[in-house]
């Protein structure tokens, strides 16, 4: 079948394509300089850094989602690969309610699979609110005797139940973890929906759940499918397990540059150090 | 349970058609007043209904007690009644809330029966599974004047583009003899709006799969179904930015047009011959694009068409504060070929531009219908910016 014949060939092909062009897709190679704000480039590798920072907080009330680029720059750096410097302003996740201003550098590598990112930000809304926002989510989600399960978050108009509000916002944030690793120059990802979710009452003071959630991957349009295990206790790093299903093998190179079809596995995280 | 509702007063079914209540399954539709309204509501609802009717003072019955146990019921049953619930007017519409493929069908001819000297209702073709493709006509009279062209729902899975079509629809009829502006664009042109451009699509999306994008073709050979309909158009066709796999969600098709949802459009535009303006209007991302999308050549009218995006931009933020991104589709987006508005352009189309509505991806195909309001009164303004250039700039 089409699938098998193609995944033989994708590593084969990428070997070929990668000494002669860097990022080979859509994109030529890029000037090094500064970019358009508008350009789509500066926005993906925005919302690459804020998956990060969204990861890294681990905290559901404080999610963020891209505002506007103020500016982008971009520098090769040969034999390592493409960093992005970027200012930009960001909204609350659920609100879009202006919450700051970050400045960050993104940097695609040739060799390791994860862009590495740096990231620094202002943030508007009260700290210590946010905090005791956490503190309520996680209370009602320890209070739980009967584990929640929910499908379909948001629902096909929109709307989520708010009993399933912060697994949602879980799911968010856990997938933010799974986007940032799956992010390439060229493809990016929104969590477009909670197929699933499934919560395990643990015997710690942990909150641990079970998903399926969906990703829109740009450009392709593809839904991809993964499923996701959050572990979340308040203040301390988000523990984030994933697999994803891939569908539709990722097309030609001029598509989906880099990516092979198949699927992808991420380990229980420790502390990153990637600056 | 199915209950019977009774609702004094007629005006107040927009206000009981929360999203609650407007995606239960109404056995009988309003009725008018003193007319009761029955409805089945799931075992998982009806606490939260009830509540909700009982707090905001509404009478209610219980009709059928028990389904599950009531030979009434059985799937087709269900379907032939949920298809007899239409609106009675445009009036109790519920503009808040997205729509099956019947309900905007049904409210197409509504619009039409209440203003037949402004719009007609013109079939352009046959989806792939042989749906009806309606264009709204708005008219003032004239012979093949100048026209505007406005489609929505081309990639089913955009809700809110369906439920924007059906607002601008109403907006429109509501806006002539009163807003001067649009008044005197339909006193020189025309305007066309297909609401439901991918009609196979939409009722996928209602049944089976909410993020379904595509067309719901056949692909000889392939075990995966449908084309990208905004990659089957004969510009810059199965060139980078479009996939040759029949699985992938930007699959171009076999050829230029291969899409019965395609080919009704440009032989519609051919033949008509004198359309000045082609809005294709999908979501999400919150940008305005112009050519060209499946190259880098600047379009020859580059300048123009940028100073006619920033100028609809800020019309369309002026109400809310929603930000948008403008620029060419391949600089903004991405690279796309086979797109609409490159092929229109190509054609001689010269203002060609196409939407990406709210959001910028918290919700994203699954925007909360709180939004379709606001998200059509604001794209509104830009159409309007688009629409006005038009009238004022003929070429």
């Amino acid at each position: 079948m089409q699938r098998r014949s193609a995944a033989r060939l994708g590593p084969l092909l990428l070997l070929l394509l990668l000494p002669v062009a860097w990022g080979a897709g859509p994109e030529p190679p890029r000037a090094d300089g500064e970019l358009q704000v508008s350009s789509r480039l500066a926005g993906q590798a925005a919302r690459v850094a804020l998956h990060y920072l969204n990861y890294r907080l681990g905290s559901p009330s404080a999610l963020r989602a891209l505002g506007q680029v103020r500016k982008a720059t971009v520098k090769t750096i040969p034999g390592i690969g493409h960093k992005y410097y970027l200012q930009f302003t960001t909204e609350d996740y659920k609100s879009s309610q202006n919450v700051g201003t970050c400045l960050a550098t993104v940097l695609y590598l040739k060799r390791k699979p994860r862009p590495a990112v740096n990231i620094n930000c202002t943030y508007t809304k009260d700290q210590k609110q946010t905090r005791e926002d956490d503190y309520s989510f996680y209370k009602k989600l320890r209070q739980q005797t009967k584990p929640i399960t929910g499908n379909d978050i948001p629902d096909s108009y929109g709307h989520i139940e708010p009993a399933l509000e912060p697994a949602w916002a879980l799911a968010v944030a856990g997938s933010s973890y799974l986007m940032w690793e799956k992010s390439t120059e060229n493809l990016g990802y929104f969590m477009a929906q909670v197929k699933n979710v499934k919560q395990w009452i643990t015997k710690d003071d942990s909150i641990d759940f079970d998903y399926l959630v969906i990703l829109h991957e740009i450009p392709t349009q593809e839904m991809i499918s993964c499923h996701l295990r959050v572990i979340w206790t308040p203040g301390h790093p988000l523990k984030v397990k994933y697999f994803c299903l891939s569908e539709n093998q990722q097309s030609e190179s001029e598509e989906g540059s880099g990516t092979e079809s198949g699927s992808t596995n991420g380990i229980f995280n420790e502390e990153e150090a990637n600056f | 349970q199915v209950l019977r509702i009774f609702v004094a007063d007629e005006a107040m079914w927009p206000l009981l058609c929360s999203y609650t209540l407007c995606q239960l399954d109404f056995w009988r539709g309003p009725g008018g007043q003193d007319v009761p309204i029955d409805v089945r509501v799931p075992f998982a609802s009806l606490q939260a209904v009830k509540i909700f009717l009982e707090s905001n003072g509404i009478c209610y019955s219980i009709l059928i007690d028990d389904l599950q146990v009531s030979a009434l019921v059985d799937e087709e049953q269900t379907q032939m009644i949920s298809h007899h619930f239409m609106p009675r007017s445009v009036e109790t519409f519920n503009y808040a809330s997205y729509h099956t493929l019947d309900e905007i069908y049904d409210f197409l001819d509504l619009l039409v029966a209440a203003n037949p000297d402004l719009v007609s209702k013109i079939q352009i073709g046959n989806s792939y599974e042989g749906r009806p493709l309606y264009v709204l006509k708005f008219s003032t009279g004239g012979a093949k004047r100048p026209a505007i062209w406005i489609d929505t729902g081309i990639h089913s899975r955009e809700w809110i583009t369906q439920a924007s079509g059906v607002w601008f629809a109403k907006k429109i009829v509501d806006s002539y003899g009163k807003d001067p502006s649009l008044t005197s664009i339909l006193d020189n042109l025309d305007i066309f709006l297909e609401i439901v451009t991918n009609p196979d699509g939409f009722a996928f999306t209602h049944t089976k799969n909410r993020m379904w994008r595509k067309t719901r073709s056949i692909n000889s050979g392939s075990a995966c179904i449908g084309v990208d309909p905004n990659r089957n158009w004969d510009a810059g066709f199965g060139g980078a930015g479009a996939s040759s796999n029949p699985c992938s969600e930007t699959y171009h098709g076999p050829y230029a047009n291969s899409e019965l949802e395609v080919k009704a459009i440009v032989d519609f535009v051919k033949s008509h011959g004198n359309i000045k303006a082609f809005i294709s209007i999908h979501s999400y991302s919150q940008l305005l694009m112009y050519p060209y999308g499946y190259t880098r050549t600047q379009a020859a009218d580059y300048q123009e068409l940028d100073n006619i995006a920033k100028a609809a931009v800020a019309a369309l933020s002026s109400l809310y504060g929603t930000r948008y991104r403008y620029g060419s589709i391949i600089t903004t987006i991405y690279q796309a070929s086979g797109g609409t508005i490159d092929w229109t352009y190509n054609q001689g189309i010269k203002y060609s531009f196409t939407f990406e509505l709210r959001d910028t991806g918290s919700y994203g195909f699954l925007l909360p219908a709180n939004q379709i309001i606001s998200t059509a009164e604001e794209t509104w303004l830009a159409l309007m910016t688009i629409m006005e250039y038009t009238r004022d700039h003929p070429y």
